[in-house]
């Protein structure tokens, strides 16, 4: 009865909120252009609707924090977008609620204008029989480095393993108030993403997962391994103070105000580090790694939602987006690779040496992606960053962290 | 039962200057009435008694202390304000008390005091209530018996009966006469209505503009006035006054002369303002044996009668001499035609004279 | 017959030019309310497409969820010690801004000190952040005068994060206390501060003895007002703490959000939101009758 009222209620609001809704008229939402202030992807909606005059595309745009959500209640009360920027952490979740449509079958035809083959893995694996999304592009997690500060502390090189980085975090917070050697963001402040941003990086680098196929398995030796690893370098005044309060924003913040030694985050954020302050001595380099060359594969993706009316013309956009053309000018513009792998060439022409080193960890290292396919993803976020706030605190072992997270985690994805 | 002395008290607000150097000095247990018109400064002078305004300069001393510096709390005064100023929200028992209590007095004391003074002003039966559910009468009382129980050495009042009617006026203010012959304290009352003025003080002072006019006992102030201000300000109906020109064996008045002696020192020709009271010029035909005893200084003139408002005992007898509208008095029994000329006879020994010019006294 | 139905028409017209107003208002409460109500008795809506109803399973599972509970207490913590402080400091102000100083100095301050209010609950939180900081001023300061040795994380310490969260909140929310206040004050005759003066009061008796009555009424009325909206408050602890650490800061409607937008369980937010809805319904009684009282 309540799905009857439901769909009334929905019919009605969407009959409301969408008069226009006219045949050859899809919507695309995303956070991409919230993150690119030269009016990229307005061009390329015009470029698009130049090449296919038949079909109109409404950009709308939300900052990074709202999508999720947005994605959810729009399709629940039925004016969902066609076209949706996709996150790989939200697959599980869109999944359980039926909000993805299949691309199996679009993936398949022979007119795309890029080969399956040719794009960036991570996102295509099949999750109940199915692909969910294409990768508009894709960057690595990469550690940023102060080679001014790492210098000043006595190395003439960043770190490349673990030891280093305990050795370089304790000697650079050493040099005088105010510097600290690495930040870490676990603050309970939204997103509350800290873990997945620093902690899993490390985890990989360190050959540890936290899923087991689609169940959570973060009661493993690794983790706490890599756990114990975060405590003592907190424990020997590596890490900044306060990073139970620190968040992403913040973090980044700090190592471009040249306050930190190092910073784990997105490829990405090179381009904001240099353009904000050029004066910084700033490289960037693999995440340190303990026996194990493996990086946080992450992008930016794109799905289309189960409940459009135009899914044909959904795919004709997103077929444009993933040209071997449109997607180097796509990647160049977020300062990232490609997600088509063919248009790596014209991505790498003109690149600046930030990029050719995640290009280099992209191709020499084993990229990973877990969160696609756990239970709960954001939720599980928040319950790391509590217990890792804890563990921090002197609260709990490493082991107890382990331990709690697992237990919360299965609590939540019940 | 303090003397207050003011010495030459200046109060400046920004540029503008409120008074201009006040000079009074009230006996121990004295009631000194401060009168004149809107704006003249009586609330300042007050005020600044009190301690709430600051002496812009000058002294002000109570007992034998110059009390400039000190604060309200610390002069030993108590006052009533024109709107009563009662705590809302406390009632007419703690209203009165709350002096008491916040000087820590104990407890019994303050209770015996608190119904001493009730009883006086027959409020006891009020103790237990709050103000708004008084009469403007009662609260009046209770807002004396407050500045009562503290004992003061002085009491300040700033017009504490103009909120109030006629007849209740009448009452209050004779209950305020007994209340100060029974304490005896020392009282500056601040008042623009000469009847209170004239009833209650043993020193009138009289301002104007920020500077005594003049003052003296009500007797002085109303019979022997030292300016045209003066004259006018006491008495109603006020003094005619009128300007003249002196001739040779009197004055002359419109058209009309009065015969009467020559104001000192001054020669036909000259012009005056001759100030006389309404009780003193009356219809020839009423003359009264006083007015009679002496002739030479009275002299009927025929005028005009425009107006005759009749007031119960007496009448007022409104005529024209000249250009000015003067008023006489007759009796409540006689009957006078509104409209006809009739014969007005001045008591001009009652008479006084002024220089237009500085508007003081021709003695 | 016709007089009664002129009269009918003459006394309906002023409800007629209502209606419109009043169907749009009745509409935009009355369907979320109702929803949300309903969604509640389900085990889960919006992301189920086949909801079961449950009844009222959904409140047995929050009044034996500890989580409730401690949500619950630090929503009282939160809202008392933010009306508190809004109440201290909002009078607090209003005094000094009523002082009779140069007419210029006092509008500049009047102004200077409604500014809190004007600032969006992000640009709040994120500035309290950077003065909270370990390296922030406020830890700068802390440390130049000797308070402390060591900087504080004052909102990454569960012991430290629910006092500096009132403090922000306290910041935020005083001038409006202090513009009403400043309304009342001005009201008050001054004659009853020379009175009592004369009677002997000094600042606090006169504070207590006159400011104080006199401003009753607006007191109450404005502390259950703030009061209300302080209850629901969600902004800007969201963003200023988002109610860690760990769960140190969450409230009831953090509590909500990150049932119905985290976790996706939007029949358990919605629980928590009818929880809300009840008692905030209890104070705004309150204050409906407070307010018919002093008409
Ligand atoms: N706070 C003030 N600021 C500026 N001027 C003032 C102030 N208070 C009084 N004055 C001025 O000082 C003068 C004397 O005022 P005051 O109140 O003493 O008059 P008053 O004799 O009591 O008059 P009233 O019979 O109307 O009460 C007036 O010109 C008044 O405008
Ligand atoms: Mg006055």
């Amino acid at each position: 009865m309540i799905k009857t009222r439901m769909t009334a209620f929905a019919l009605a609001a969407a009959t409301a909120l969408t008069p226009l809704a006219a045949q050859g008229e899809i919507e695309w939402l995303q956070w991409f252009a919230a993150e690119n202030t030269d009016g990229f992807y307005d061009e390329l909606v015009a470029d698009f609707e130049a090449k296919h005059p038949d079909i109109t595309v409404k950009l709308v745009t939300q900052p990074f924090g709202k999508v999720r959500e947005s994605i959810v209640t729009d399709s629940a009360i039925g004016v969902g977008s066609d076209v949706l920027g996709l996150n790989m952490p939200w697959t599980k979740e869109f999944l359980d609620i039926g909000i993805l449509e299949p691309l199996d079958d679009y993936l398949a035809r022979d007119d795309n204008s890029f080969a399956t083959g040719d794009l960036v893995e991570a996102p295509l694996g099949k999750i109940d029989g199915h692909t969910w999304m294409v990768p508009l592009n894709a960057f690595p997690f990469v550690m940023h480095v102060n080679m001014g500060l790492v210098r000043e502390a006595g190395f003439d090189a960043p770190p490349a393993t673990w030891a280093e980085l305990s050795a370089q975090t304790s000697a650079i917070s050493a040099l005088q108030d105010g510097t600290s050697g690495i930040g870490m963001p676990f603050s309970s402040q939204p997103p509350s993403n800290g873990p997945i941003l620093t902690f899993l990086p490390l985890l990989y680098a360190n050959g540890g997962r936290i899923m087991d196929g689609t169940t959570p398995n973060f009661d493993n030796p690794k983790v706490v391994e890599t756990l114990q690893y975060l405590k003592d370098m907190n424990d020997a005044g590596g890490m900044a103070p306060g990073a139970a309060s620190r968040t992403g924003g913040v973090d980044l913040e700090e190592f471009i105000a040249g306050r930190t030694g190092f910073l784990i985050s997105p490829g990405v954020h090179s381009s904001s580090i240099t353009s904000r302050n050029p004066e910084l001595d700033y490289t960037l380099v693999r995440v340190p790694s303990n026996g194990e060359n493996a990086y946080r594969v992450h992008g930016w993706e794109i799905g289309i939602s189960a409940d459009s009316a135009n899914k044909e013309d959904a795919w004709t956009f997103v077929n444009y987006l993933l040209s071997p053309e449109v997607n180097a000018r796509a990647a160049k513009a977020a300062n990232a690779l490609p997600g088509n792998l063919k248009a790596l060439d014209a991505v790498r022409e003109g690149a600046d040496e930030t990029l050719i080193k995640q290009m280099d960890i992209l191709s020499g290292d084993t990229p990973v992606e877990e969160m696609r396919q756990s239970p709960k993803a954001v939720g599980s976020w928040s319950v790391m960053t509590e217990e890792i706030q804890a563990m921090l605190r002197g609260d709990q072992t490493p082991a107890e962290t382990a331990t709690a997270v697992q237990a919360r985690w299965i609590e939540l994805a019940k | 039962m303090s003397r207050i002395e003011i010495r030459n008290l200046v109060k400046m607000y920004g540029a503008h200057q409120a008074l201009h150097g006040i000079d009074i000095s009230i006996q121990p247990g004295e009631f000194c009435v401060l009168v004149g018109p809107s704006g003249c400064g009586k609330s300042t002078t007050l005020r600044m008694v009190a301690g709430l305004e600051t002496i812009s300069g000058g002294e002000v001393s109570i007992g034998d202390r110059v009390v400039n510096g000190l604060r309200p709390k610390e002069r030993g005064i108590a006052m009533v304000f024109q709107n009563y100023a009662l705590y809302p929200s406390k009632t007419v028992y703690n209203n009165m008390a709350f002096s008491l209590q916040l000087s820590r007095m104990p407890k019994p004391e303050i209770e015996r005091r608190v119904r001493e003074v009730a009883e006086i002003l027959e409020l006891t039966p009020l103790l237990d209530r709050k103000p708004g559910a008084l009469s403007g009468g009662q609260r009046q009382r209770v807002a004396m018996g407050r500045a009562i129980v503290r004992d003061p050495k002085v009491f300040l009042f700033d017009e504490p009966l103009s909120n109030l009617d006629a007849k209740l006026r009448g009452q209050m203010r004779a209950e305020i006469k007994r209340l100060h012959q029974r304490l005896e304290n020392t009282i500056i009352y601040v008042t623009h209505d000469q009847v209170e003025a004239m009833t209650l003080a043993d020193r009138i002072v009289i301002m104007r503009d920020g500077r005594i006019e003049q003052q003296g006992t009500p007797d002085e102030i109303f019979h022997d006035p030292d300016t045209v201000f003066v004259a006018g300000f006491m008495g109603s109906p006020p003094m005619n006054l009128v300007d003249c020109m002196v001739t040779p064996d009197g004055l002359k008045l419109g058209d009309s002369e009065i015969t009467c002696a020559t104001p000192n020192g001054l020669r036909a020709g000259e012009r005056v303002i001759c100030g006389i009271r309404p009780d003193d010029i009356r219809p020839a035909s009423d003359m009264t044996a006083d007015m009679t005893a002496d002739t030479a200084h009275s002299a009927p003139i025929t005028v005009p009668i425009n107006l005759i408002e009749q007031l119960g005992t007496e009448k007022l007898v409104h005529f024209s001499a000249g250009d000015h509208e003067m008023i006489g008095k007759t009796g409540g029994r006689v009957t006078m035609a509104e409209g006809a000329p009739h014969p007005m006879s001045f008591d001009m020994k009652h008479a006084y004279f002024f220089d237009p010019k500085s508007e003081k006294r021709i003695r | 017959m016709t007089s009664t139905i002129r009269q009918m028409t003459t006394k309906g017209t002023p409800y007629f030019f209502l209606l419109p107003g009043l169907v749009i208002l009745g509409a935009l409460l009355s369907v979320p309310l109702y929803k949300v109500v309903e969604y509640s008795l389900y085990d889960n809506v919006i992301v189920e497409r086949n909801p079961t109803y449950v009844g009222l399973a959904n409140y047995q599972t929050l009044l034996t969820d500890p989580g409730y509970w401690s949500a619950g207490l630090n929503t009282l913590l939160f809202t008392v010690g933010s009306v508190l402080g809004h109440m201290v400091v909002g009078i607090g102000l209003a005094l000094l801004v009523n002082a009779d100083i140069a007419p210029r100095a006092r509008t500049f301050f009047r102004s200077m000190l409604v500014l809190p209010w004007i600032f969006t609950a992000v640009v709040v939180a994120l500035n309290w952040q950077l003065l909270l900081n370990p390296f922030g001023l406020i830890n700068y300061i802390l440390q130049w005068m000797g308070l402390t040795t060591e900087p504080l994380d004052w909102l990454g310490d569960p012991n430290l994060a629910m006092w500096s969260l009132l403090l922000i909140s306290t910041w935020r929310g005083y001038p409006f206390i202090m513009v009403s206040f400043l309304s009342g004050l001005q009201t008050v005759p001054r004659e009853l501060y020379e009175a009592a003066e004369i009677d002997g009061a000094g600042f606090w008796s006169k504070f207590w003895h006159v400011t104080l009555p006199q401003l009753k009424p607006v007191i109450y009325g404005v502390a259950l007002l703030d009061l209300i909206w302080t209850f629901q408050l969600f902004p800007l602890v969201w963003l200023s703490t988002g109610g860690g650490p760990g769960r140190a800061t969450e409230v009831l409607s953090t509590l909500t959000f990150r049932l119905a937008f985290v976790d996706f369980q939007f029949s358990q937010a919605a629980t928590v939101a009818v929880s809300i809805l009840i008692i905030s319904a209890a104070f705004t009684l309150l204050y409906l009758r407070n307010e018919a009282r002093r008409l």
